[in-house]
């Protein structure tokens, strides 16, 4: 796991972040075993009371469960982990509208820029592939 | 927890501490920060013991400091105060022929970790090395409480990042750290609370986590704001 931390965000948030995003993308999933607080904290070269708080959020999040002594689970409620995507995108989607809101562009202009940018982006990758071939 | 309430210090005619007050939990990572000679390394020196205060109450989990509290306090001065011609080995049997709280286990693990060579005389090692040694004489001690002088300064990167790894490790877990630092830039994700010092005064004091959250601001850029106007 890297993880790089911005120093304006509480660090334990940003620990949860990148557990949500990997939910999301499937890298982790329902009913799987995270590693313990301890080998977390050495992992991403955080404080291990940082660790502690990341976790403790998530378990108020319902997104992993502890029980008794056994290692922490991601969460089994398919529910709470289809919201995670939603929660991502909409955070994502609202970060970039503030972005370009003093800007002034219009919404249809906006939405055919984002389209075209999106297009430009995945031919990139491809024609890359191209190359090597 | 220690507790500092108040606490003043003198040298001669000048003020080095002008009525200090903070507290430094356990099981957490306190920074004293602050310009050169502000007083840091004189607050921990004083909790130690080594210079006499001239006001106010340190505290150790409610009672006053007493000899035996230092069986539960170990000091990391800036430099390692071993002489020159001692070996790492000799340096290790040194430990454990004085202090009862020295964990022979612990210390060889991190002889390990650190990649410390037995037979390497301190005399002849680089900085970082020394530095190295430093932590893990007061690492391998079981103590409550560690109190660590300037544990970044003046060595290169990758030591820097050894050293750092210790903070995220089960070493520090369940005790109270405090270290001075001028240097929060690279560590200050690590840190739980701050203390910064001006002049033998404290200007803030802040959980870090708190800040972040609530205004969005690095430990940086509290010291910028601080220390800038």
């Amino acid at each position: 796991m890297e993880l790089l931390f911005n120093n304006r965000d509480p660090v334990y948030l940003q620990v949860v972040k990148h557990f949500k995003e990997r939910i999301a993308t499937g890298k982790l999933t329902a009913g799987q075993t995270i590693p313990s607080r301890r080998e977390l904290a050495s992992q991403l070269n955080i404080n291990p009371n940082t660790a502690q708080k990341a976790y403790k959020e998530m378990e108020e999040q319902g997104l992993i469960v502890t029980e008794g002594n056994s290692p922490s689970r991601i969460t089994g409620d398919t529910a709470i982990l289809s919201r995670i995507r939603d929660e991502l995108l909409t955070e994502a989607i609202d970060m970039f509208l503030a972005s370009v809101r003093n800007i002034e562009v219009p919404p249809e202009q906006l939405l055919s820029l984002v389209q075209r940018r999106l297009e430009s982006n995945r031919s990139e990758p491809s024609s890359e592939r191209g190359g090597t071939e | 927890m220690i507790e500092l309430n108040n606490v003043k210090k003198r040298f001669g005619f000048r003020t080095v501490l002008s009525g200090v007050s903070f507290q430094a939990p356990k099981d957490a990572i306190t920074c004293l920060t602050g310009l050169n000679g502000t007083g840091k390394t004189t607050i921990l020196k004083s909790i130690m013991g080594l210079t006499p205060i001239h006001g106010g109450t340190i505290t150790i989990d409610g009672s006053p400091l007493h000899h035996t509290s230092y069986e539960r306090i170990v000091f990391v001065p800036d430099q390692l105060p071993m002489p020159g011609r001692m070996t790492v080995e000799g340096c290790l049997e040194f430990m454990s022929d004085h202090y009862r709280n020295w964990n022979p286990e612990r210390a060889a693990e991190l002889t390990q970790m650190f990649k410390l060579g037995l037979q390497d005389r301190v005399g002849s090692m680089s900085k970082g090395t020394a530095a190295k040694l430093n932590l893990l004489l007061a690492l391998a001690m079981n103590a409550d409480y560690m109190l660590m002088d300037e544990p970044f300064s003046g060595i290169d990167m990758f030591s820097r990042e050894q050293i750092a790894s210790v903070f995220s490790s089960e070493l520090v877990e369940g005790r109270g750290v405090i270290l001075t630092t001028h240097e929060v830039k690279e560590i200050e994700h690590l840190l739980d609370y701050v203390v910064m010092l001006d002049n033998g005064r404290i200007t803030k004091q802040f959980a870090c986590e708190d800040i972040r959250l609530a205004e969005g601001k690095s430990v940086v850029d509290v010291m910028r704001e601080v220390y800038e106007t």
